[in-house]
């Protein structure tokens, strides 16, 4: 009996190893990268987890230094006559005299050249620093630990946001710590530089996620690029499901459940239709929207669909598998439903918007689970279809355009990660509160063939 | 009356058309007529702005003396059949892992399926990043490389450990298996502690080796290279290891299913006989899931020709050569960044494609209709 149980302590524990590796492995890369995509260099070697913007010491930091710079702790800002205390230590060897380091507001141009255009008054114009001085000195490991304290004060007319910052000491002075830890340290050492010394804690922790939003504008409104794209994506996604709702329904219930002429061919050709890739027919579906649909898109005033969200929505209002998965509902549904109704008088159309429709809600909601994510994530169609400008992408295309901008000579990942990540966000949540959808919906997909 | 009962069975005469009607024009004019129309593609000479002219079946001859069509063909097939058997196989595993029944499996199976539900694009910038050259994973090699003596001395271990118990307990005349559950984790402890100690005690330390460079994407190197011709490109192999990695859970979820359908008088009959685990996995589990699998593999197999969006991601990231697939020789002769677009030459790939597909789906049919084969 002990052996038994022995046994079985054994067994179970043998799985939950499996599990947690197997956990590791499909969660890992993912977790790796969003800790990195929060880091100053996400591309640091050896890769490591020792994340500044987690430590809780620099989240106290940022904070202050944003109160004193008169912005509220969260969000930051250097406003008119306030001013910043920074403290900074440096340890020199025994035979080195200590120096006050040179501290230096840069003029550091964000991103691209558009982003350039959106900042009109860079702090190092009206930043001055004072009372630059030695605060104490003592000896540490052989050698000596000395501390300097000096004052940003803004004295110009304007809230100034960002405000960097470098400091830069001889050779072989080496930096200890500071008031906030520096975002990067450059020259060997030499050079300790901040992004932004009154940051507030969500622009100092989530830096990298901020540079998305604000170094991408849009060409020719100069409004925020991230933005636009995750609003067209919601839109699109919203719109598609509706349609596929609502369209889907109404096409499986008249297969499912009516006789007509053609039925057996309208299935089989939609049988045929879910076989074959969209790479094949997209040459033709290109055409079509160019051309208008026939050309039936003048009637409104257009001439090609091309780049328009309208294309995207025609082209897409209903796909066959959403059909199919409604079709298996009603089919499955009991005859005796409509037969009462028949007798009665009702039509189809009755029949079908009182009661087959208010019985439809399991496969619906997993429909609606199905379709957002396949629109969220669909990546092919629209670039094809939607090349220019830059406004009406959907978040896919404007990954690519991140992975273009941050990744063109040398790749900065952090503003790539960033993105990346908002842009799985919704759909995770979504994933997170609906998961038992998720997984009827691969089931329902599944029985398709 | 009589005039409005008949309009009303007219009514009801097109009911079906009217409910079908928005179907009806997306599966016709964004299917049939698109399909149709890339047919006669094929045969044209085209260029989406001069009307198309017909020069019979040339474009296919064409495509077939295109060198990068031969290597988009080789590209998608292996992609294809290295792909779907290793994610049917890791997806028969998984869900045979999560079909247990412990505490805690419902967060398990969510963090598993994460993969599945991200975008092609978002995964592959992840994973750009993951396989640079100082990356995340040749991290991982390089730790791998300078604990490998350690490892290797761990294994040695907890053989010898294992086995020394088992001897014991034989020669005590007691019954048991040389994979006693109880007595791995004793030898997996023993051994661990003595790897440990040895390092902490600097008997034992791991080697120094330079960080590994090994570069995944911005390659025309082939692996493994003794296969020569046949050997897959290692930018292909990259995008095989995360492509496996997001499409498993997926399918994992499909066996899910279908393990829970297993009527459980198969189990107990089994337990009743006597049968060990790995019989009652090879003569009950795994064909009480042939219709799955055959399902897993079609799916994957028909998925992986499709493979267009890593490819057009990654873009000058790595050769064009070592990563061109079907999918993506197509788009690339529609939309060529120089030259003029060739629609007749990419609808005649497309129905290579489209033949493909269909040959899969046909040999499917007819591999399920006799019943024979023994997949995974």
């Amino acid at each position: 009996m002990f052996k038994l149980r022995q046994r079985r302590w054994a067994n179970v524990a043998a799985i939950y190893g499996f599990l947690l590796l197997f956990s590791i492995v499909f969660m890992g890369p993912f977790v790796f990268a969003l800790l990195s995509s929060i880091k100053d260099n996400p591309t640091e070697w050896p890769p490591n987890l020792a994340v500044n913007q987690l430590m809780p010491k620099n989240w106290v930091a940022s904070y202050r230094l944003a109160r004193q710079g008169g912005g509220n702790g969260f969000t930051g800002g250097l406003a008119p006559n306030r001013q910043v205390y920074f403290e900074v230590s440096y340890w020199t060897g025994p035979n080195q005299e200590p120096v006050p380091p040179e501290v230096v507001i840069p003029r550091r141009v964000p991103g691209g050249a558009a982003a350039a255009l959106k900042i009109e008054h860079y702090a190092t114009d009206y930043v001055k620093v004072v009372d630059l001085r030695e605060l104490h000195r003592e000896p540490h490991d052989g050698g000596w630990l000395t501390t300097y304290g000096f004052t940003l004060v803004n004295t110009g007319s304007l809230r100034l946001d960002p405000v960097p910052m470098d400091l830069t000491v001889p050779m072989r002075q080496q930096f200890v710590s500071a008031t906030l830890t520096p975002n990067r340290i450059e020259r060997l050492g030499r050079t300790q530089g901040w992004n932004n010394v009154s940051a507030g804690v969500f622009p100092y922790v989530f830096y990298n996620y901020s540079r998305v939003f604000q170094e991408n504008y849009s060409l020719s409104t100069g409004r925020q690029l991230f933005f636009l794209w995750m609003r067209n994506s919601f839109l699109l996604a919203i719109v598609r499901v509706l349609t596929t709702l609502l369209f889907g329904s109404m096409a499986g219930y008249a297969l499912a459940r009516l006789e007509f002429p053609g039925k057996d061919s309208i299935f089989a050709l939609m049988l045929f239709s879910m076989m074959i890739p969209g790479q094949v027919t997209f040459i033709s579906n290109y055409l079509v929207l160019r051309d208008g649909v026939f050309g039936l898109s003048r009637l409104f005033g257009v001439s090609s669909l091309l780049n328009t969200y309208s294309g995207l929505i025609i082209s897409g209002l209903v796909s066959a598998s959403s059909v199919f998965i409604m079709k298996q509902f009603f089919q499955r549904l009991p005859a005796s439903l409509e037969e009462s109704a028949r007798i009665d008088g009702a039509s189809s159309y009755t029949i079908f918007f009182r009661i087959m429709l208010p019985l439809a809600k399991p496969p619906l909601g997993a429909l609606t689970i199905l379709t957002f994510q396949s629109v969220w994530n669909e990546f092919f169609w629209p670039l094809v279809v939607i090349t220019s400008p830059q406004d009406k992408y959907p978040l896919t295309l404007g990954l690519l355009t991140l992975r273009r901008t941050y990744g063109a000579a040398a790749f900065d990942w952090g503003p790539i990660l960033a993105g990346t990540f908002i842009s799985a966000l919704p759909i995770v949540i979504l994933f997170i509160v609906f998961q038992q959808y998720f997984v009827e919906g691969i089931s329902f997909s599944g029985s398709k063939s | 009356m009589h005039n409005k009962s008949s309009f009303r069975g007219l009514g009801e005469k097109l009911a079906p058309y009217v409910l079908l009607a928005p179907f009806l024009f997306t599966l016709l004019v964004f299917f049939g007529y698109a399909f149709v129309r890339v047919v006669y593609f094929s045969f044209t000479n085209y260029d989406l702005f001069s009307p198309p002219q017909w020069i019979g079946f040339k474009n296919y001859l064409n495509i077939l003396k295109d060198l990068d069509f031969g290597r988009a063909l080789k590209n998608s097939l292996t992609f294809m059949v290295i792909v779907t058997a290793a994610q049917t196989i890791l997806a028969l595993f998984l869900a045979l892992l999560l079909n247990q029944k412990v505490r805690g499996i419902k967060y398990f199976r969510a963090a598993y399926y994460m993969p599945s539900v991200t975008s092609s694009v978002v995964i592959t910038l992840i994973f750009i990043w993951f396989f640079q050259r100082r990356g995340v994973l040749n991290f991982l090699v390089t730790t791998f490389l300078e604990y490998q003596g350690l490892i290797v001395l761990f294994l040695l271990l907890f053989a010898l450990f294992q086995g020394l118990l088992v001897f014991y307990e034989k020669w005590r005349k007691r019954p048991v298996s040389i994979f006693e559950p109880s007595f791995l984790f004793l030898s997996l402890f023993i051994s661990f502690a003595v790897v440990y100690w040895g390092v902490r005690f600097g008997f034992l330390a791991p080697r120094i080796v330079q960080p590994v460079d090994i570069i995944w994407f911005n390659t025309t190197k082939t692996w493994p290279e003794f296969l020569g011709k046949l050997a897959f490109p290692i930018p292909l192999g990259a995008i095989m290891l995360f492509n496996i990695w997001t499409t498993a859970p997926t399918f994992m979820l499909l066996y899910l299913a279908g393990l829970q359908d297993i009527p459980r008088e198969l189990y107990e009959a089994a337990a009743v006989d006597g049968a060990e685990n790995w019989h009652v996995l090879r003569y009950i589990v795994v064909p009480q899931l042939k219709p799955i699998t055959f399902l897993v593999i079609t799916m994957g197999l028909i998925g992986t020709l499709q493979m267009f969006d890593q490819v057009a991601i990654l873009g000058e990231q790595a050769p064009r050569t070592s990563i061109i697939t079907l999918a993506y020789y197509i788009y690339a002769n529609i939309f060529p960044s120089s030259a003029s677009p060739r629609v007749g030459m990419a609808s005649a790939a497309a129905m290579f494609l489209a033949l493909l597909t269909f040959l899969i789906v046909y040999v499917q049919r007819r591999v399920l209709g006799e019943g024979e084969g023994d997949h995974v």
